[in-house]
């Protein structure tokens, strides 16, 4: 079974919009939404000697996702080639999955009333095509391939070479879009568009914190009472006749 | 008997009294509430079972794995599940829906709900005992009920109370009305409503279906009528009205042809005289 990954060589990503014009078309992303976004960092160093970068976000895939727990139909699951998916037919479009990623890599289409964010291109991959944004990037900035392939390029990135995954000491979800480059490149992007704590929204806090409690305790009371009365009428046995 | 003689207590029977009663049958229950019970029966059981099946969220789930992929190879997939689900949840509102409208005037204008489901002294009597007897804590004797008892009523309820939160949610959430903050508040009453109804529904099939002295009650639920002598022990004041107007009925009979008596006495061909009302 594959294991997809991709690499984004911040060396040579130029910031150009491609892959996420390609995405749009590809996908038919509404107006004000995106499944990849490019986006510029800040500057650090003095002139002359200044350094930027392009950060290239996206879903990341992620080894222990926190979408995937947080959506209350099931909607989001992960594949086993480790591709996390929406299946629509299932999504309510209620924001617990975009609220729980800590890379804003979702986001409700509003034409369907559904959750939305890249799949790799899954639909491409099945018919043995690289993602649009892979294929369309004219840099060559974007690898994706498989790490279970020794011989692939994001395996030689990942293993070989330095490619860094988007983490923080607290958020460290094992994202598998990794991004390779000069170290200050990861370091500025880092900065700029830091992973943010997964949030849970408040309805899930509700439930999760005492709804749920409650509606066991009362389950489970009513259950417990009428197994006693029930255990109670096998042991006194049943009267023919009523007095 | 005239219907001021009935008695307003309930008095200790003898024997024959008893037999007598245990063999007449009076009717409890229309024909469309007969059949609404059943179909709103399978509704849940199908509604239950599917439901569960389809929270497999670690964050939310109750249903061990072997169920859920159980339930998702009958179905062939969870989407068919969610489909099959709604479906069965839109028909189940409908139906509801038209009982509702149609029904409105025999069943749920305020004064027949605070008849049927509204407390009284002697149904707060009674919970307190009737608890304390499952327990075989008490001798006291359970105050007179009406039509349904305070446990019947106490469920009625919290299904008033619950029933009109599962269908808005349940529409809400299938067909993404109110946007994305009210369906994520929708799906988290959906779940706290079930659960509600679900504890409730357990001591109604225990009491109906499985508790000894309310067997008639879930024969009435196929037949639509009980014995006379279960309506007289566990649903007096049911059984009084009953009887009230029972006689009520015997006593303008009785009336009625002691009126005619002497007219077709006197006159047998008074029809074809044209000469129709006499008295």
């Amino acid at each position: 079974m594959p294991r997809y990954a991709m690499v984004i060589d911040q060396e040579r990503c130029v910031g150009c919009q491609s892959c996420a014009v390609a995405c749009k078309s590809e996908w038919d992303v509404p107006n004000g939404s995106a499944r990849t976004k490019v986006r510029q960092t800040g500057t650090v160093g003095h002139f002359p000697k200044l350094s930027t970068s392009f950060y290239v976000s996206q879903c990341n895939h992620c080894d222990r996702p926190t979408c995937v727990p947080a959506c209350p139909t099931g909607a989001t699951y992960q594949d086993e080639n480790g591709v996390v998916r929406v299946n629509r037919d299932l999504c309510i479009g209620c924001c617990s999955c975009v609220a729980a990623c800590p890379y804003g890599a979702r986001y409700i289409n509003a034409a369907i009333g559904k959750v939305d964010k890249c799949d790799f291109c899954a639909s491409r991959l099945g018919r043995g095509l690289q993602p649009a944004c892979v294929a369309t990037c004219p840099a060559r900035a974007k690898i994706f391939g498989d790490l279970e392939d020794s011989s692939s390029d994001v395996f030689r990135f990942v293993y070989c070479g330095a490619a860094k995954r988007m983490e923080t000491a607290n958020i460290a979800i094992g994202p598998n879009v990794y991004y390779a480059g000069k170290a200050e490149h990861a370091l500025l992007a880092l900065a700029s568009f830091a992973p943010v704590p997964p949030r849970i929204t408040a309805p899930g806090k509700v439930w999760g914190s005492f709804l749920n409690k409650f509606v066991y305790l009362v389950v489970g009371a009513t259950f417990l009472g009428q197994a006693v009365a029930f255990f109670h009428q096998l042991s006194t046995g049943e009267k023919q006749f009523e007095e | 008997m005239s219907a001021s003689a009935i008695q307003t207590v309930p008095t200790p029977l003898t024997g024959e009294q008893a037999e007598t009663m245990a063999q007449r049958q009076i009717k409890k229950h229309h024909v469309a509430i007969v059949l609404l019970h059943w179909f709103n029966a399978i509704s849940w059981l199908l509604e239950l079972s599917t439901g569960a099946g389809l929270i497999v969220s670690p964050y939310y789930r109750f249903a061990p794995m072997w169920y859920l992929q159980m339930m998702e190879g009958i179905f062939g997939s969870r989407a068919n599940m969610l489909r099959f689900h709604i479906a069965v949840g839109l028909t189940w509102t409908i139906v509801f829906l038209v009982y509702a409208i149609f029904g409105f005037r025999h069943y749920l204008r305020i004064e027949v709900l605070q008849h049927e489901i509204g407390l009284d002294r002697d149904d707060v009597q009674w919970l307190k005992v009737r608890t304390l007897l499952l327990f075989n804590r008490t001798k006291d004797p359970l105050p007179p009920q009406g039509a349904y008892n305070a446990g019947q009523k106490l469920f009625a309820l919290l299904v008033y109370a619950m029933i009109p939160l599962i269908m808005l949610t349940g529409l809400t959430t299938s067909f993404h009305w109110f946007g994305t903050a009210i369906v994520a508040w929708a799906i988290i009453f959906h779940f706290f409503a079930v659960g509600m109804v679900v504890s409730g529904l357990m001591i109604h099939i225990y009491m109906g279906a499985v508790f000894p002295e309310e067997k008639p009650a879930f024969y009435s639920m196929i037949t639509g009528t009980v014995d006379e002598l279960y309506a007289y022990r566990h649903h007096f004041k049911w059984w009084r009205a009953v009887k009230i107007q029972e006689e009520t009925w015997r006593d303008a009979l009785r009336f009625k042809e002691a009126a005619e008596m002497p007219c077709t006495e006197e006159r047998p061909d008074s029809k074809s005289s044209g000469n129709e009302t006499p008295c």
